[in-house]
Parts: structure tokens; sequence; C-alpha cells
């Protein structure tokens, strides 16, 4: 007989929380050199020369590969994404929810209005929209039973974007990260960022935590506590504190990404 | 010359701008004001304009007509509620969010909300969709909220945006604003930005700037004027010396001239 627990017996964010009295003091002092490895790198795959536009690197771009297909590239797989985000931007400010596609699809539309991914789901049959709704009701089910209640003093934002220019502006980095909690304090590490994936995890998602952890350091030059992926697909979690080692290891993911992107020019 | 300065944001170098302000206040009188009052009565108008810094970073271009959405209505909403944690420090950032749309609902709802204004905009929409709007105004507040936390110096939250009637020439400026610091005598102003900054951002803050000094009752320009891209990472500031003043206006002067050539085109 299988038995269904109402919760797991540690949630997403008390994993998260940690120990914390074993919070690590906040590391203000590796921004910069992390910032003059990149630009140092950057000079060395693009030298002198402009590119006609900026080369932008996203966590997608550390994502795919030459030699595979990910399945969640598709357009359902990015529709099922985008509506498992909003499900988790209505959770993060507290909002019940009833019926899990109907309010993801509602919150989408006042989002966004009308683009190409949204005409790809109002052009769904009756059958397809039917198992996108099964499938976003399963992911959705399993996002919010791990997740647990998101304690307002953590101040929990979500879809925060974050943006950095570097070699003059030639190479742009950008980030959405889904949940960010904690505030940025002088004294220890506070901050912690978390990815939530409708994919199974892999070594792309991992790089996608670097990624995160890298451009908010940039962004604040304030080393984040920890950087999370979630897996709704698996109800798995990664999650890994944020050292000079991680960061200096996503450097060398973003230049790669930059040299792919240079030599496709 | 140009008084621009580009900084990284931390609270480190947020207070070194605010330190490092020009002494000194710097005043338009009656002249400046008629001046600029000629100015844009020469530019004929048929319609009431409205002039900001917005329109001055798009070099006066027609932009899509307002309307209300989760990201035009988070400055407005995520102000509110910052203004409410302020007074109020037991209170959390998401409740307070929570308690000022309650506010605007209930305002629509005894028919004190006129039509198009935010609360009547709020009560049309589903239950989903408001999440959406407290999500970033949540996201906006809190932003507000690290800036603030940071500061060294004595802040206040205006009650309102800078507004200015230019006499007789059928034109509103509106200068926004976030935080005001005061240090001695002289006040600087912090506005929050989204995204990242263009290469008009300069002439978007001078205009800012210009406007706050023009609708100060009197005339005193902000020592500073400090624009803050948080999702950039990046502080910018223009001084309140008189060459950034004048340079603001007219930039909202040539922003007025674009605009009609815009509509006459559209005319003809």
């Amino acid at each position: 007989m299988t038995l269904l627990l109402p919760s797991s017996p540690l949630n997403v964010v008390d994993a998260l929380r940690g120990d914390r009295a074993a919070r690590p003091l906040a590391n203000l002092t590796s921004a910069s050199g992390l910032r003059a490895q990149l630009e140092d790198g950057i000079y060395e795959i693009i030298g002198k020369s402009n590119p006609d536009s900026p080369l932008i690197v996203r966590a997608s771009s550390l994502r795919q590969s030459a030699t595979t297909t990910d399945l969640s590239f598709s357009a359902i797989g990015r529709i099922r994404g985008v509506l498992i985000n909003q499900l988790l931007r209505l959770h993060c400010v507290g909002e019940h929810v009833d019926n899990a596609f109907e309010e993801a699809v509602d919150a989408w539309r006042a989002e966004v209005g009308a683009n190409e991914l949204h005409s790809r789901l109002e052009q769904m049959d009756d059958d397809e929209r039917a198992r996108l709704a099964t499938d976003v009701t399963a992911h959705s089910v399993t996002l919010l039973r791990s997740l647990g209640p998101l304690p307002s003093r953590w101040m929990p934002r979500s879809t925060v974007r974050a943006t950095q220019r570097l070699a003059a502006g030639n190479v742009v980095l950008r980030d959405v990260i889904d949940l960010m909690m904690g505030m940025n304090d002088a004294h220890s590490a506070c901050v912690v960022l978390l990815d939530v994936t409708t994919s199974p995890l892999d070594e792309a998602a991992e790089r996608t935590m670097r990624y995160h952890a890298l451009v908010e350091t940039l962004r604040t030059s304030i080393v984040p506590l920890r950087t999370s992926v979630f897996s709704t697909a698996t109800g798995e979690l990664w999650s890994a504190g944020v050292d000079h080692e991680l960061l200096t290891r996503s450097c060398h993911e973003v230049l790669h990404a930059v040299d792919q992107l240079w030599k496709s020019q | 010359m140009t008084t621009l300065l580009h900084r990284r944001h931390t609270a480190e170098q947020l207070n070194e701008l605010i330190e490092s302000a020009p002494e000194g206040l710097i005043a338009l009188n009656d002249d400046h004001r008629r001046s600029l009052s000629a100015r844009f009565r020469g530019v004929a108008s048929n319609e009431h304009r409205r002039v900001d810094a917005w329109s001055v970073e798009r070099a006066g271009q027609p932009s899509t007509p307002f309307r209300w959405g989760p990201t035009t209505a988070r400055r407005t909403i995520g102000n509110a509620a910052f203004r409410r944690v302020a007074s109020k420090p037991e209170l959390w950032i998401s409740d307070a969010v929570h308690h000022e749309i309650d506010d605007l609902l209930l305002r629509a709802l005894s028919g004190s909300a006129r039509a198009g204004s935010l609360g009547s905009w709020l009560s049309s929409l589903s239950h989903p969709a408001l999440g959406l709007v407290s999500a970033e105004a949540m996201n906006w507040a809190t932003q507000l909220t690290e800036a603030a936390q940071g500061l060294d110096y004595p802040w206040l939250i205006p009650a309102s945006d800078a507004y200015y009637d230019v006499a007789t020439a059928r034109t509103t400026l509106r200068g926004r604003r976030d935080l005001i610091v005061e240090r001695d005598e002289s006040r600087i102003i912090i506005r929050l930005r989204a995204g990242a900054p263009g290469k008009s951002a300069g002439p978007g803050l001078r205009s800012d700037m210009t406007i706050d000094a023009l609708a100060h009752v009197d005339g005193i320009a902000p020592a500073r004027f400090i624009g803050l891209w948080p999702e950039a990472g990046v502080l910018l500031s223009v001084d309140g010396t008189m060459s950034d003043l004048r340079a603001g206006a007219r930039d909202l002067v040539r922003t007025a001239v674009v605009q009609r050539r815009a509509r006459l085109a559209i005319a003809a």
C-alpha cells in the first residue's frame, strides 16, 4: 500500500533557511575580482572588435547544448514553465490557488498580454489544452507541497530581473531569478536564490544555479548565501552555499557561452 | 560641463554620493520661471501637454498610450506600501502591499475612485491578476526598502511626485522622486528606476531635477539627484548646478517641440 504524506518532512523553505547560526560573514570583496576576470576573458575572446549588436548571455545560453534537444524548450514546455512561474508568484504573495491552470493563465494574461506563446496557447484544441492543464496541475501540486509557506519576514520576491553590462556594453548578462528571499546585510550573507524548473535536474541546472549566484554578486557586490534549483518534475532540490570557487566556475561557463555566441556571429 | 557620475550600487557608494553632494543652495528665481514659460508658450499646443523625464529620454517620440498593468501600477502601490512600513515598522512589506490594494479596492467599491484610476482598474481585475500586481509591487517596495535601510542620513518619503504647471503655456511638468534625503540645509533626491540606464538616462535625471526645483516653493534645487537602477546595480547622479538646471529646462522645451512636430505630422 502506498501512503501519501500531506507534506514532506522538510520543505524547501526550511532547507533554504538552513542553520541561522552557521551563516558565513557577508563577502563584499569578491565582486570586483569576478568582474575583472570576466572583462579580461571577454577581451581575450572579442579583442578590440565591436559586435554589431551586444552578445546577450542568459541562463538558457548556458543550458543549451548543440548535441542534445531539451524538450523543455518546446512551445508546450515553455508554456508550462511560464504557468508554473505564475503560480510561484501567486504563492509568493500568499494567494490561495484553487484552479492552478486557469488561474495561472489569468495571471499570465495580466502580465504580458498577447505574444507568440500566448497565441500558441489560444490555438490549442480542447485535448491539448486539457493535457496541458493536467500537466500544470501536477507540477503545481509538487511545487506548492514542497515549497511550504513563505514567511513575510524573509521578504520573498519573485521574478527578480538583473542586467549586467560588460566590455563597454558589448556583452550583456541577463537573468531572471524565480524566487529570492532575504535582504542584503553588511554583516552576514542572507540572500537565497531559487530557480524553479519543470524539467528534471541535470548538469545544466547546476550551471543555471551558479549563473544566478554570479549575476546577483555582480549586481549587488554582495555574495548571496545560497543558490538552489527545484524541479517540479521530480520534486528534487539542489542547493549550494555560494563561495568563490562556485562563482569562478560560473565565470568560466559565462566566458564559454560568450565564445560560442561570438563564433556564431 | 556635465556633472553626471556613474557608480556601482552599494550602500557605501550611495552614502558617498550623498556625502559628496555639492554645498550651497542654487535657486531658480522668477526670471527663470518667466523665461521657461515664454519658451513653452512659443511651442503652440491645442491641448494640455504633459512632459516628464520619460518623454525626455524618448526624445519626445510618441509612445504607446498609458494603460494600467502590473508594471505600471507597481511604483504607486509599492511606494505607498513602503510609506506604511516606514510609519509602522512592525508591518511586513507583503502585508503593507495587501493593505494598500485593499484600500484602493474599497475606494473603488464605495464609488470614490474615478474611471481610469488605479483603484477602478484594480477592481476590474481577476483574483490571480491582483496577485500578480501584488507581486510586482512587493518587488518594488523591497528594492526601495533595501535602498533606504542602507542610508546613513535621515530620509523621508515624498507625499507625491513634483508637479509644475507652466504659467499660461498649458503645460504640466512631472518630476518623479522616491526618497528625499536631508543633509544639513540641502536635500538630495533619489529616484528608483527599473531596468538598466540607457544613453539618455542623464538628460532624464536632469529633467527630473529641474522639475523638482521648479516645484519647490522657493525654487531651490536639490544638491544632487540620484537615479538608482537596482536591476542593473547602477547609480547615476547629476548635481543641482545652474548649468545642469538650464540643460534640464532646455531638454524639456525640446521635448515639447518634438511632441508638437509629431502631432502636426499625424494631423497632416
